[in-house]
């Protein structure tokens, strides 16, 4: 494949917790599927607090990019506000007239409750309301319940058929330039859900989020 | 009744001005105490969901800034007001810096979003966002919040409306 034919697939990592996030080991799982003869892979993460505006380099690398990839924490069923100051400020670029590629976007993102279709319909409506505004193509997503759970579990074999699908499914879709919709991924973590809500009530009691 | 409003000073437009207004003037005619904090994009940050705040020092976040004072301090409020543009059928991102890191009380959270740009699929989902899963309805953290209303205004007759809603409260 020549240099020109290669995609450009930009890979946003909303989650602020560094090297300890899911969704950074997420995208470290995608990256495997998107080898370097067939795709061009550019990260941008996103910051805790932006004083005046992000750097014009990251919205252009944004703008070139033939598929965004969103993988962030949700966030009171939201996006984190991290991502969300940099899709204003991307919508912002683009409305001014700078050029952009109408890009494929995916979504990657999970959440502390164990059973992702629950809990997420929201924030992928926020994503899709977001592609509406910039005519970009949204593709489908990957919803994963209780993330730090599944990170740490994603190796046992068998369990997370599911998972490696889809991250091969995104690699195959934004190769394939389908526009077809797709139905989204919802992937639960293999530990029970009783066990993850007491472990959540334990810290929801320890952080008075609730009454003991 | 002491009353927490919040607004985002980044976003300000004639209709949030107009909006503004006509809440303080609804809360305090019926006797409530008002703190308003204009927030900066610039000088709030986010929340990093690393935790600590839940596990190791409740109610305090490792980021120090204006924030983490009214976090400290929610609990000498009866309500918290969020005054917010819809951006994408999602509160702004300097308003998710208040919501994500506690800044509402748990007995009651009023969001109202603004904006004369808004189409009907997000302004549901601004709706449904907010309150589909809080309040009455929480699933993840049943009980945390006891009360969560949300409301949106395109036009100063809406924000009106509004407070004439909040005013039965």
């Amino acid at each position: 494949m020549t240099e020109t034919e290669r995609k450009t697939v930009c890979i946003i990592n909303g989650s602020l917790r560094g090297k300890n996030a899911a969704s950074l080991a997420f995208a470290r799982d995608l990256e495997r599927y998107l080898p370097a003869d067939v795709f061009e892979t550019i990260s941008v993460g996103v910051k805790a607090r932006v004083k005046d505006r992000y750097p014009e380099a990251t919205l252009k690398n944004i703008a070139r990019a033939d598929a965004l990839v969103l993988i962030f924490p949700l966030h009171n069923y939201g996006l984190p506000g991290g991502l969300m100051r940099l899709l204003e400020e991307y919508y912002g670029y683009a409305k001014a007239g700078k050029d952009y590629k109408r890009a494929g976007v995916y979504v990657i993102v999970n959440c502390a409750f164990p059973r992702p279709a629950a809990v997420n319909g929201e924030v992928l409506r926020v994503v899709r309301n977001f592609c509406a505004r910039l005519s970009l193509q949204w593709r489908f997503a990957v919803c994963i319940g209780t993330g730090p759970v599944v990170v740490m579990t994603r190796k046992v074999p068998f369990f997370y058929h599911t998972l490696n699908k889809a991250y091969a499914d995104i690699a195959r879709d934004i190769l394939s330039e389908d526009l077809e919709e797709k139905k989204d991924y919802f992937i639960k973590p293999i530990i029970p859900e009783p066990i993850i809500a007491a472990i959540r009530r334990h810290y929801e009691r320890s952080g008075k989020m609730i009454e003991a | 009744m002491q009353v927490l409003l919040l607004l985002d000073k980044d976003s300000q437009t004639n209709l949030s001005e107009d909006l503004h207004k006509k809440i303080v003037r609804t809360l305090e005619s019926r006797g409530h105490q008002v703190d308003i904090y204009k927030l900066e994009k610039g000088e709030v940050f986010q929340c990093l969901g690393c935790l600590l705040c839940l596990t190791k020092h409740p109610d305090h976040c490792v980021n120090k800034d204006l924030i983490n004072d009214l976090r400290k301090n929610v609990k000498q409020y009866s309500a918290t007001f969020f005054i917010t543009p819809v951006l994408f059928g999602h509160y702004s991102s300097t308003m998710a810096g208040a919501i994500n890191r506690g800044t509402g009380s748990h007995d009651w959270q009023v969001f109202i979003g603004y904006g004369e740009d808004i189409s009907v699929e997000e302004k549901q989902t601004f709706i449904d966002l907010v309150a589909k899963h809080r309040g009455a309805a929480e699933i993840v953290h049943p009980g945390m919040d006891r009360k969560v209303d949300v409301f949106v205004t395109m036009s100063p007759e809406e924000s009106t409306h509004i407070c004439e809603v909040l005013s039965y409260d």
